[in-house]
């Protein structure tokens, strides 16, 4: 039997974006949550401030720090992205495998 | 002739039968460190921790010496994880977020004063950071013994 490439891309590419998609809405999530942690930050340092519980050295000292993090949050989304590929690729390396099984009629991967 | 011409043909069928299994079989891509249980219990602990010291801060019932024991403890947690991390390859990337977390933590210890949420985003959003890394890592992990399991079966 033999392989239809056609047919088989498209399996692969399904396959693919079946597996990246589930990273993809984490990362959504994920972004949400760290963009409402930073605006809640910006609200609390804004409210300290007028009400006296911090002062200027304090208010510049938490945005430093705000900056800061965002090096471990470029680090979390290359994660992210680095294990979509991994899973795409996988999922569609497993779909060829499968095709080449059912195509010599053994399953030999 | 004939006949060996067959088993010639069939031995070059057999080598490349056996190529398309290293191939596929041996060689499934890998850009992340597998995942972790332990590093995630830690890091979860650490968080509950840190939010429990961010209230506690806030509501003005955090004393100096429950601070103090706080960064201790929690730098403590950190450097173990630092080292845990180490040890497994293709995990740059958390190592780099485990860094920057000592750094906010040994900061605002530094800085002085109540670990208020006004003071503490930087270290929460970098906690939170951690977090994603092992949910992309969990993701990736039930996902790959998924394919296993699939292509295990005849």
């Amino acid at each position: 039997m033999s392989i239809n490439i056609s047919q088989l891309i498209q399996s692969m590419l399904g396959a693919a974006t079946g597996a990246a998609k589930g990273h993809g809405e984490d990362l959504k999530n994920y972004l949400q949550a760290r963009a409402k942690l930073i605006a809640e930050g910006a609200a609390a340092i804004a409210s300290d401030r007028l009400e006296g519980k911090i002062n200027d050295d304090d208010v510049t000292f938490a945005f430093d720090e705000i900056k800061e993090s965002e090096k471990s949050a470029a680090a979390a989304v290359s994660v992210t992205l680095k294990a979509a590929a991994q899973d795409a690729i996988n999922a569609a390396l497993n779909v060829a495998a499968s095709a080449i099984n059912t195509a010599v009629g053994v399953a030999i991967l | 002739m004939n006949h060996s011409l067959t088993l010639s043909r069939r031995g070059v069928f057999g080598a490349a039968i056996l190529c398309c299994a290293l191939l596929f079989g041996g060689c499934s891509a890998v850009f992340v460190a597998s995942y972790d249980e332990t590093t995630e219990r830690l890091l979860t602990e650490l968080s509950q921790k840190t939010e429990t010291a961010v209230v506690r801060a806030d509501a003005g019932q955090l004393s100096p010496e429950d601070r103090e024991t706080f960064f201790s403890e929690s730098l403590g947690t950190v450097r173990t994880l630092k080292a845990r991390s180490a040890l497994f390859a293709k995990n740059e990337d958390e190592i780099a977020a485990l860094a920057q977390l000592e750094q906010r933590f040994e900061a605002l210890q530094k800085h002085g004063g109540p670990p208020r949420s006004s003071l503490a985003t930087g270290l929460r959003g970098t906690l939170l950071d951690l977090q994603q890394i092992q949910i992309a890592k969990k993701r990736s992990s039930i996902f790959s013994a998924g394919l296993k399991k699939s292509s295990s079966k005849p």
